[in-house]
């Protein structure tokens, strides 16, 4: 059986990979094929998105997350991944780019440091597979179009619709939530004044519980992003979650008051 | 599992290749059923129960290999004398060399290291011995052998074959590798049970050191 050489520790590979490697037709053998995913790694190093053949653009993709990941476990004090650099990056001011800008950026990442997009072939042509190769965290405006912000998206409606009627179910339960309430006040402070009867809520407590609830429940799940939406992320973030009222196209106030106006405006 | 079952039963130490061992296997046809080999270990391969590692030494001037399955149960002892590594990974070269590089006394006693020191790696240069050799020396980056002394063109005809760019193929490496985060998953698995096999071990040490004094008369 094979014994797996472990002389050399590696950081795991977070793509998906062919356990077969690709010959990448060229005339000069396997020193061809070493040169041409040179020249995919400087390139893609360089300008951080590029679009080429696919099995050219998936052959390199493994070297490239090899190379950043050896950068980021070993550093540039160490010797052997100084000259792995120096073999694969032909322009040697990319080496610095990949110790001073690439490793911090991709230091904590837990996914994968490139993206592969399937990109279209000019209709009469070669019929080679083209594909997109990008870092991720480059400065261009991303590729997938923009699902979140246009919420006239058949899948955004019913989300947003599915939000409304969740939001108006639990304003519901509040409602019953503190009407019962009002009615415990009422008797307690018939029977005595004094402290409240301990074990039930007051209606502040009721509503400022419930609201932390729905609000974290409503709120969308985060997803990683890195600095990927060109900057935009915290805008839309903003709209994304901060207003889900008004998403669900009614304020809080009006549906306590509704609920409960006298006991609201006492409290307020 | 089932090399943690041998494990339980058999201490496999750690060693490397260019450590002095000391093994007993059985063997029906000895006066006492056990054979001791001691010799420098030249190669270590092989996955899981199939493991192996090969063992030189010169016996009257002939030089013997002896090759082990770590696993296998006619082994019934490794001992370690001398616990190092060398600057290769295989010293199959030690087979064209002078035969006093592969000359280990057979009552040889065992060396200890400190606890806890890093395994000490010789840089000793080995010479070979004048051509024909078993294989093309002069084509392997071989680092524990003294300057090979060839003419030019033995040289020129290594560089023209050479496949320098096999060395930097970050992919080949990672598909004949385990990568750290796996390691450390299988290790989990195994740890328990190693960290106690070792602990049992420290203690059998201890008790086997001391020795009752016997009465004389």
């Amino acid at each position: 059986m094979n014994q797996a050489d472990v002389s050399k520790l590696m950081s795991r590979l977070k793509i998906k990979y062919s356990p077969v490697k690709r010959k990448l037709k060229n005339s000069e053998g396997p020193v061809g094929r070493a040169k041409k995913i040179q020249k995919t790694l400087t390139a893609l190093i360089k300008h951080e998105r590029i679009e080429l053949n696919f099995n050219r653009a998936d052959e390199t993709r493994g070297y490239v997350e090899r190379l950043i990941s050896d950068a980021i476990r070993y550093g540039d004090c160490h010797r052997a991944t100084m000259e792995l650099a120096d073999y694969w990056l032909l322009e040697k001011q990319l080496v610095h780019k990949l110790f001073k800008v690439l490793v911090p950026r991709f230091e904590n990442c837990p996914v994968s440091y490139t993206r592969m997009y399937r990109a279209p072939r000019p209709c009469p042509g070669n019929h080679f597979e083209r594909a997109v190769l990008e870092l991720r965290g480059n400065p261009y405006p991303s590729l997938l179009p923009d699902t979140i912000s246009n919420r006239n998206l058949i899948h955004n409606v019913l989300l947003d619709e599915a939000h409304k009627e969740y939001r108006a179910q639990k304003y519901a339960e509040i409602a019953r939530k503190l009407e019962a309430a009002d009615e415990n006040v009422a008797k307690s402070s018939g029977d005595s004044d004094g402290p409240e009867s301990s074990g039930l809520e007051t209606p502040e407590e009721i509503k400022a519980s419930t609201e932390a609830q729905v609000a974290s429940e409503v709120q969308p799940s985060a997803c990683y992003e890195g600095h990927g939406r060109g900057g935009s992320e915290e805008s839309r973030g903003g709209t994304a979650a901060g207003n889900p009222s008004e998403r669900a196209g009614l304020p809080l106030g009006a549906i306590l008051s509704r609920a409960s106006k006298r006991r609201v405006s006492q409290h307020r | 599992m089932d090399m943690m079952n041998r494990r339980n039963h058999i201490d496999i130490p750690e060693f490397y290749v260019g450590s002095v061992l000391a093994v007993s296997s059985s063997n029906p046809h000895a006066p006492e059923k056990v054979t001791r080999f001691v010799g420098i270990c030249i190669q270590r391969g092989g996955c899981g129960l199939r493991a192996f590692f090969i063992i030189r030494n010169v016996v009257d001037h002939q030089g013997v290999e002896m090759f082990y399955e770590m696993y296998s149960p006619v082994i019934q002892k490794i001992e370690v004398l001398r616990l190092e590594k060398r600057l290769d990974n295989e010293l199959l070269y030690l087979r064209d060399a002078l035969p006093e590089y592969s000359t280990f006394p057979l009552d040889m006693e065992p060396e200890y290291l400190p606890e806890g020191s890093a395994i000490p790696v010789n840089p000793i240069k080995v010479k070979l011995k004048p051509r024909p050799w078993l294989e093309r020396w002069e084509r392997q980056e071989l680092k524990g052998v003294q300057d090979l002394g060839l003419p030019k063109r033995f040289y020129e005809r290594a560089a023209a074959v050479a496949k320098p760019w096999e060395k930097y193929d970050l992919m080949a490496e990672y598909r004949e590798s385990i990568p750290a985060e796996e390691q450390e998953e299988i290790f989990a698995e195994v740890y328990s049970q190693l960290h106690q096999l070792e602990v049992t071990r420290k203690i059998m040490k201890r008790k086997r050191t001391f020795v009752k004094p016997k009465k004389m008369g």
